[in-house]
């Protein structure tokens, strides 16, 4: 055998177009021995592509390198890359209807696999192919029978004997486990596990958690191009470039525990700059203009202009006392682009203190906020524009003096945006996108005719309105019953999916946290005791108090609905603070 | 066992379809008005029958008989290869048939074979080379002449190499009289044959080479196609033993329906080149209302083509194992 490091498939430069539309573009990866890639991606970004362009199927023209033992196999003559394939690269088809010839027996397709490559005589390979197929759970008898004789998981398993016939070094898996139930599924991950143990191995898969389980590496290609990759556990615990928050949010698993949301737009190949800056929520002005280039970070490669998805907040030791007692100690926090960071704790803990201290309603002891990477000493009107908060109770938000349309357009008066029918039409815009009707009856409306759902609405929208970057939100829903509460959360995830709205989610309630964030920070008497992902708080919780709350989280989600016990200082004083962080202009008024 | 049962069911449908036409060839003359035996015979015979003939054949056929003694009568004389008696030849009619039988089986089985095979063969390669030049040649040239009838190649054929070229036979299926033995007879018979089985080859040719050309197009997108070749499949064995093997089963039925068509064919090219089968005795039984041996004659086709087809549902049994184990 070869020794490790050695023999290595390295792809320099991969460019494949058909009739001058790029398919794949600038694809690099080096495997070694042992190494085992995962290709994932939407249905159209290349991946496909990408595994033919090894096999030396490639129907369109072609540019770069595939090199294998000092070999391009993209230059190689037909007939030295046809003894090749089978040989020492093999393909995994995915088991579709017609992926085996409806006319031959699959011991004899799998004894064919040998022969042709004149692996030994007749009879070696004849016996040889009864014991793969034997190997991967087809008896003789199975060994005997005809492709439409079969499941579609027995026929996956002869495919994967016949890939494995020859002992191949490279080992392409394209979508190897796609229509199989789930138990079929977990053994032929096994039987793929085993088998590629020893060799070079790339799965092609949208199935993210396929991908997970035979793979140690992982790419991410979007729109034949690869935008992030690394080790595939850290991927998908921390993925960092927009496109792959998207996919692994938008893919159900056990493992993820916010409801699904999927990413705004369609694929476009032909997009100049980064290929994925129409559906990207952060792109800046460059994005659209030049390709970024891969960039590595700590064994992570991403490419993307803002080196992936950015911090939008950073709270710095924060530090707070109401005379002897200090609130909170030390908490820092960051909130990134486009994801919800729940803080969880019970009342009392600085929660409430902790966005308040953001939004400006108070100054820390010590401690910095940061906004886009800006340190906030005075919170001007650009400020109020990018961050917004909502409460808990929406009657203490919303003035009632004022109709709905005053309340929604009151933002915009204060930051003097747009004329006066612009900002009308702002208004509408806002009520639409929160699901009210924005019609002249509804607009005329005042606080004390509408529902508690509907004014919780008003003040959402009341804070959409400004198309904020990051809202903040106090119980948002806790006081609420339960299915208004549900139709609320489940706006605020629309809308976040549809701007990229980031969220700093002020709750008691880690069920409800566990459903609504990305991530989950723990608040104990104003310390910072737990982080994470929102999964691995709630599945493995690492400090005895958040351990605590899931116990408390269980029982209050048989009784939800119950009011939030709730006694911040916010709550009393958040209708006369309304003006202040609306605006600084609106103090003066 | 399933697949057994529908092997059996196919057979009992040839036996049934066999039944029916010898009860049709039983009841339709005594159902004709008036005398049977003209029925049977027809006009001309009748009137140069002898009384002691006719007595002997109302006896034979047991006409003054009740139906079931009749049929009895029938049944028997079918199984002793008794299809009459035929007043132009004054012969057997079963004699009269055997005789010319070999020459059209040389004719059209061989026409089956080389069409069959030769359509099926630049099928393959033409379907394989889809859009090069060999592929458009191929298409125009073939959909050209089979455009034509059989009779009509045929005649072009023999005047062009029978009487410009003077390099093949006008007529018959072997030099009268010169009475060679071994392989000069062999190859008299094979000059012989050369001008009417080119024209039914190349008339027939056409549309199994049609047929393959475009089964092979689809059948060449299939995934296993790409399997066999990811496996490292060398061209040929894409070609003939995937692609090709799977093309072929539609070529197989559509032979069956074609054969009716090819008999026909060489029911015309043997009068065309005097060629002494089976299709120029029935011309000459026409001419003469030789009805015995008209009867005889399609009686025989009937069975072959119905064998034929037999034969093909067979063939592709062994070939689609679909529908060998049929689920
Ligand atoms: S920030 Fe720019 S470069 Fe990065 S993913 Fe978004 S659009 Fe692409």
């Amino acid at each position: 055998m070869v020794t490790p490091g050695a023999a290595m498939l390295e792809i320099r430069d991969l460019v494949v177009s058909y009739h001058g539309s790029r398919v794949l573009s600038d694809v690099n990866l080096r495997l070694e021995y042992g190494d085992s890639m995962a290709i994932i991606g939407e249905s159209g970004a290349g991946k496909t592509t990408l595994g033919l362009a090894i096999m030396g199927f490639s129907e369109g023209t072609t540019s770069g390198q595939i090199c294998w033992q000092g070999r391009d196999l993209l230059r190689l003559p037909e007939e030295d890359m046809r003894s090749l394939r089978g040989k020492v690269v093999a393909m995994v088809f995915q088991n579709v209807e017609d992926a085996l010839n409806p006319v031959l027996n699959i011991h004899d397709q799998v004894k064919e696999a040998m022969t042709v490559h004149r692996n030994g005589p007749g009879h070696a390979a004849s016996a040889r192919a009864f014991g793969l197929l034997e190997a991967v759970g087809l008896d003789h008898e199975r060994a005997k029978s005809f492709p439409h004789q079969l499941s579609g998981g027995e026929r996956q398993r002869a495919l994967i004997a016949m890939a494995l016939a020859n002992d191949p070094d490279i080992l392409i898996l394209d979508e190897p486990t796609a229509s199989l139930d789930s138990v079929t599924k977990g053994d032929v991950i096994e039987i793929l596990r085993a088998a590629a143990s020893d060799k070079i191995s790339l799965v092609i898969t949208h199935d993210i958690s396929t991908a997970a389980s035979l793979s140690k590496k992982m790419a991410v290609l979007y729109a034949g191009t690869i935008v992030e990759m690394g080790r595939t556990e850290d991927l998908l615990k921390n993925p960092r470039h927009p496109y792959t928050r998207g996919l692994i949010r938008s893919y159900p698993n056990m493992t993820t525990t916010k409801d699904l949301q999927g990413i705004p737009g369609r694929m476009d190949r032909e997009a100049d700059g980064c290929p994925f800056h129409r559906r990207c929520t952060q792109r800046t002005d460059i994005c659209s203009r030049l390709p970024p280039s891969m960039q590595e970070t700590n064994g992570r490669l991403i490419a993307c202009h803002r080196g992936g998805i950015v911090p939008l907040l950073k709270l710095r030791g924060i530090t707070k006392s109401f005379g002897q007692r200090e609130v909170l100690s030390n908490v820092s926090l960051t909130v990134l682009e486009g994801e919800t960071l729940a803080v969880v704790g019970e009342s009392g803990c600085g929660k409430t203190t902790l966005a308040r201290i953001t939004i400006g309603l108070c100054d820390p002891d010590r401690g910095d906020v940061l906004f886009e990477d800006e340190t906030l000493r005075v919170r001007g009107l650009e400020f109020y524009r990018k961050v917004q908060m909502i409460y808990q109770n929406p009657a203490e938000s919303l003035s009632h003096r004022m109709s709905v349309l005053d309340l929604v357009r009151e933002p915009l008066d204060v930051q003097r945006l747009g004329g006066r029918q612009e900002r009308e039409a702002s208004v509408r815009k806002a009520l639409d996108d929160v699901e009210l009707p924005s019609d002249d009856r509804f607009l005329a409306r005042y606080p004390h005719q509408l529902s508690g759902g509907e004014a919780q609405r008003v003040a959402i929208a009341r804070a959409m309105v400004l198309q904020p970057k990051l809202l903040i939100a106090d119980e948002p829903t806790s006081a609420l019953d339960a299915s208004i509460q549900a139709k609320i959360l489940r706006l605020l995830q629309n809308l976040q999916e549809k701007r990229g709205l980031s969220m700093l989610f002020i709750t008691h309630d880690l069920a409800l946290a566990r459903k609504v964030s990305d991530r989950i920070a723990v608040l104990h008497r104003g310390m910072l005791v737990e982080e994470g992902p929102a999964s691995q708080v709630v599945s493995s919780p690492a400090h005895p108090y958040t351990r605590c709350l899931l116990e408390q989280a269980a029982r209050l989600d048989a009784t939800i609905g119950s009011p939030g016990v709730e006694s911040s200082a916010g709550r009393g004083a958040a209708a006369q603070d309304r003006d202040r962080w609306i605006g600084a202009a609106a103090v003066n008024r | 066992m399933s697949a057994k049962r529908s092997v059996r069911g196919s057979l009992a449908n040839y036996l049934l379809a066999l039944i029916a036409i010898f009860s049709l060839n039983f009841v339709l003359p005594r159902m004709m008005p008036g005398d049977p035996l003209q029925a049977i015979y027809g006009q001309e015979a009748l009137v140069a029958m002898t009384p002691q003939m006719e007595a002997a054949l109302i006896q034979k056929f047991s006409l003054d008989q009740p139906w079931s003694s009749q049929l009895y009568a029938y049944i028997s004389g079918l199984f002793e290869g008794d299809l009459g008696y035929s007043y132009y030849f004054r012969d057997q009619v079963s004699a009269v048939i055997l005789g010319a039988l070999p020459w059209t089986l040389i004719l059209t089985g061989s026409a089956l074979i080389l069409a069959t095979s030769l359509g099926i063969v630049l099928g393959m390669e033409s379907g394989y080379r889809r859009g090069g030049s060999l592929d458009r040649g191929l298409i125009a040239g073939l959909i050209f002449i089979s455009g034509f009838p059989d009779f009509f190649v045929g005649i072009v054929l023999l005047l062009i190499f029978g009487v410009s070229l003077g390099i093949a036979p006008l007529y018959g299926s072997i030099t009268p009289y010169s009475g060679e033995t071994g392989l000069a007879y062999l190859l008299d018979i094979l000059h012989h044959l050369a001008l009417p089985l080119a024209s039914l080859v190349l008339v027939q040719l056409g549309a199994v080479y049609l047929l393959t050309r475009n089964t092979m197009v689809v059948v060449l997108k299939e995934r296993f196609v790409l399997t066999a070749r990811a496996k490292g499949c060398t061209d040929r064995a894409v070609r003939y033993r995937h692609a090709g093997r799977n093309s072929l089963l539609p070529v197989i039925t559509a032979t069956g329906i074609r054969l009716p068509q090819l008999i026909t064919g060489a029911l015309f090219i043997e009068i065309v080149f005097s060629y002494p089968g089976v299709g120029l005795l029935l011309s000459t039984a026409l001419d003469a209302r030789d009805y015995p041996l008209i009867q005889g004659i399609l009686l025989l086709v009937t069975v072959a083509v119905l064998t034929a087809n037999c034969g093909v549902d067979l063939l592709y049994r062994r070939l689609d194992p679909r529908v060998r184990h049929a689920r």
